[in-house]
């Protein structure tokens, strides 16, 4: 997904087309939760509708991530999911849900990819999911998690690395030689 | 400068991050360095399918959502969203083919994920100096789709068979090793939905169904007064067959258009005797009663290459051109070709020589040219291949040509093996161009074999296109059986050409046949006057290579409304009189076959005559070979249905297999009556 210009005057409406699902699918991620994802989103689309439009190009998608992903910690910090409470500490530790949503486990197909990346630590799966699913640059996620553009860039390149390597494992496993069977 | 890989700055590169001077300077880097440019486009492509995995997880919300309130609006969609077609039929069948937790098989809903992403592919295939323009090509085709389909009609529907394969290779993901952190269950399935998703950012392809297969009009009868004489190339591709059994085990009937029958008959060896002479060959011909048309003669002609024992050919000088594009990493695409690569390694000494070039993004040589008793290094090398990066055939093609001339063995076998799941994308030149390099290339010696694995991308005509070009053979590898067969039993056939444009030109005796039909070989007909002209090139035979061509036969007499032959004016200023012909009327004789072929290093043809007299024998004492190649022909030509298919069925092709197993020392006859029992279980489901 590529992320728009947002030109001025536009209306709430038609932002909330636009950024519904992509920040439900964030919140989602951080969250690990549908329901709370939706509340998350919902209060970031009020607060929006408050504060009014924005002008500055670009500036919409980071400020909705950003307000999204407060809303999103806030809920964590509330219910004691501890998975953001202590960022640093947890970088460096792999998440332990492999899938954070069962819902979704069952529906989806495709996700194989998005499952080796439900796998890295939490900080590593913003980032990507920031950047591939909302097309941010590296400088906008940079303001949305409070954070140097460089830093982002590292965790992205540590993220991509881990990411081939797994995927390069699974597919290596060969399936093995079944001999032919003679009647 | 030495490049560090490991610079978060180089995958801001590959992800188009970077602003200049940066830029330029890595660019700059990236260009020297072939190890960052594959890396560079393994990070771009993995970046691709990233995109089109979230999007796809966006895409799935939006039905959800629709309820609520309007989607919709021209906003970021992508030109093939205004093709209705795209709209009605390969957007739900995609949305459910990902629902079915797999997008590998057959069938055009996988094609129709290809689709989706078919545009992408037109930014890969650029020189490497233009990489740095590709990732905002890429994003730019990967714009999340916002619009809704609303399709449950199709998606119920087009969801079952997927989910059925999805379980079997659940199952057949069981016995690999459990070296994955994932469940065995559903690794596998996902493994192949997030490779067919990876895959997107591939090659470009025009059309919908990309797994590309030729129509075929099948030959008619032919007015034996008319057309006394037919002529063909001899064939010895066996692609159909191994790709007609991955269907059905796959649990769906081939296209028809993927049914070759004579590569299907040509797939089994037949045991015909040797030529005793210095002939390269023997030509074995049986006359029986044609088994779908009691009334018919069925002729087969059989050529059998003579046998090279291994230690007797002469040495090898190999160059794998290997396909390491993203979409071979699933098990059956680039492993599959590694490990038949590994058993052939296995056989090699010290005369021979082995080199690896790999074509993906930038194409370049993974293993210089290598003596055979080297084996640790070219297995490393081996091993160190990786999938990942687009298509670049061209380049690859160039460079393996390059490498195999340079270490040209006289008298030798000097081969460029070809191993894709894909067209190429052949970048600045266009498939003619290749094709003509490729003769080129054949009339300097360095022959060209085509190995094809992988599915849904399966460029069939252009592979057999090659193959015939190249003065090669094209095999389908579905299996590591099937590599084995290919690579290893039938090392000698596949590499050591023993005569090449091998021509058949017969001739019918008026007198006893009315009409005949060739069956299969539509694409190998020549004009009869090609048969003597030296310049028409035709295909080659391997050392222990067997050829199978049968014709339907309708003797003079004989009557039957399905083989009629449509009514030609009598020649007004020629007589046409049978009896008035020079031989007919005292011959016995029913045809005559006439063969020419040269030798591999020759530029003039021999000939070789052979007369066949029908004795009138039965079908139910021909000999086994022939009862099963009339099994695998019938087989064929339902599966083709085609309407010379006469009254069998596949009862009686099972029942005309069994009597022609024979002794099936490798097993393959007995695979053909289980796939026949397969198709039968389909065509009643």
């Amino acid at each position: 997904m590529r992320s728009e210009k947002i030109e001025p005057g536009q209306n709430v409406e038609e932002v909330l087309q636009r950024f519904e699902v992509p920040l439900l699918q964030y919140a989602a991620r951080i969250t690990g939760d549908r329901e709370r994802a939706r509340d998350v989103v919902q209060e970031t689309f009020i607060k929006f509708h408050r504060n009014g439009a924005l002008s500055r190009e670009g500036e919409t998608a980071t400020w909705l991530f950003t307000v999204c992903r407060n809303g999103a910690l806030n809920v964590c910090r509330k219910e004691r999911r501890m998975m953001y409470l202590d960022e640093e500490v947890i970088e460096a530790r792999e998440s332990e849900q492999p899938m954070p949503f069962d819902q979704l486990e069952q529906q989806e197909a495709a996700g194989f990819l998005l499952r080796i990346v439900a796998a890295l630590p939490a900080r590593q799966q913003e980032v990507i999911q920031l950047k591939f699913q909302n097309d941010l640059s590296y400088q906008q996620i940079a303001e949305i998690m409070k954070t140097t553009a460089n830093n982002v860039g590292v965790l992205l390149h540590t993220a991509l690395k881990t990411l081939r390597q797994r995927y390069g494992q699974l597919a290596g496993d060969f399936i093995p030689f079944k001999p032919r069977t003679t009647e | 400068m030495k490049m560090n890989l490991d610079d978060p700055k180089l995958t801001a590169y590959a992800l188009g991050e970077l602003d200049e001077p940066e830029r330029s300077t890595i660019a700059h880097a990236v260009a020297k360095s072939a190890e960052a440019q594959r890396l560079i486009d393994e990070i771009q492509e993995l970046a691709g399918a990233l995109k089109n995995e979230f999007a796809t997880e966006l895409e799935k919300e939006m039905p959800a959502l629709a309820g609520s309130h309007s989607v919709g609006g021209s906003r970021s969609l992508i030109d093939i969203r205004d093709d209705p077609w795209f709209w009605l039929i390969a957007r739900p069948l995609a949305i459910a083919a990902v629902l079915a937790l797999l997008a590998v098989v057959s069938g055009v809903a996988v094609f129709s994920l290809r689709r989706e992403n078919v545009r992408v592919a037109h930014s890969v295939g650029l020189p490497p100096a233009a990489v740095p323009s590709r990732p905002a090509d890429v994003q730019a085709e990967f714009q999340m789709p916002t619009e809704v389909t609303a399709s449950p009609a199709v998606t119920p529907s087009a969801q079952l068979p997927f989910t059925a394969v999805a379980a079997k290779m659940a199952k057949q993901g069981g016995t690999k090793g459990g070296s994955s952190n994932y469940s065995l269950a559903q690794a596998p399935a996902h493994a192949v939905g997030g490779v067919e998703r990876f895959r997107g950012i591939r090659e470009p392809s025009g059309e919908f169904n990309t797994a590309a297969y030729d129509h075929i009009v099948e030959n008619p009868f032919l007015d034996a007064k008319n057309n006394p004489l037919s002529t063909f190339s001899i064939d010895v591709d066996t692609a159909s067959y191994s790709n007609v059994r991955r269907f059905i085990n796959e649990g769906s009937l081939p296209p028809k258009d993927a049914v070759r029958v004579e590569e299907m008959i040509n797939y089994f060896t037949y045991d015909y005797s040797q030529a005793s002479d210095d002939k390269p060959f023997a030509v074995h011909v049986d006359v029986a009663s044609c088994p779908w048309e009691m009334s018919h003669r069925l002729v087969r002609l059989g050529l059998k290459g003579k046998e090279i024992a291994t230690d007797k050919r002469g040495s090898s000088n190999l160059v794998f051109l290997l396909d390491v594009s993203g979409s071979m990493t699933p098990p059956q695409r680039l492993p599959l070709v590694k490990q038949a690569m590994r058993l052939l390694v296995e056989k090699l000494t010290e005369n021979d020589r082995v080199a690896i070039v790999v074509y993906a993004g930038a194409s370049g040589s993974a293993l210089p040219s290598t003596t055979g008793d080297h084996k640790e290094q070219i297995l490393q090398a081996l091993e160190d291949l990786q999938a990942g990066g687009s298509t670049n055939g061209a380049e690859g093609i160039q460079l393996a040509y390059k490498i195999a001339t340079d270490n040209f063995i006289k008298g030798g076998v000097n081969r460029v093996i070809l191993a894709t799941d894909g067209d190429f994308n052949v970048g600045v030149t266009s498939q003619g161009d290749l094709i003509r390099l490729i003769e080129e290339k054949a009339k300097s010696g360095v022959f060209l074999s085509v190995l094809g694995v992988g599915t849904d991308t399966l460029k069939d005509s252009t592979m057999q296109k090659l193959a015939d070009k190249g003065n090669g053979n094209y095999a389908y590898l579905d299996s590591l059986d099937e590599a084995r067969k290919v690579l290893v039993q039938q090392m000698n056939g596949t590499l050591v050409t023993i005569a090449k444009d091998v021509k058949i030109q017969v001739e019918f005796n008026l007198a006893r046949v009315a009409s005949y039909r060739l069956i299969g070989y539509e694409k190998r007909m020549l004009r009869k006057e090609d048969f003597n002209n030296d310049k028409v090139d035709a295909a080659e035979i391997g050392a222990g290579h067997t050829v199978t061509a049968l014709y339907e036969v309708v003797p003079v007499g004989a009557t039957n409304p399905a083989a009629s032959v449509p009514p030609v004016d009598p020649l007004k200023y020629s007589s046409n009189d049978r009896s008035t012909s020079t031989r007919s009327s005292s011959s016995n004789e029913m045809l005559t076959v006439k063969l020419r072929y040269k030798k591999p290093d020759g530029d003039k043809s021999e000939l070789v005559e052979r007369a066949v007299t029908d004795t009138d024998g039965k079908f139910e004492n021909a000999p086994v070979d022939l009862k099963f190649a009339a099994a695998v022909a019938e087989f064929g030509m339902i599966l083709r249905d085609s309407k010379y298919k006469g009254n069998g069925t596949l009862a009686a092709v099972l029942e005309w297999a069994q009597e022609g197993r024979g002794g099936d020392a490798n097993g393959y006859r007995a695979g053909f009556i289980e796939l026949v029992r397969k198709a039968q279980a389909l065509k009643r489901g």
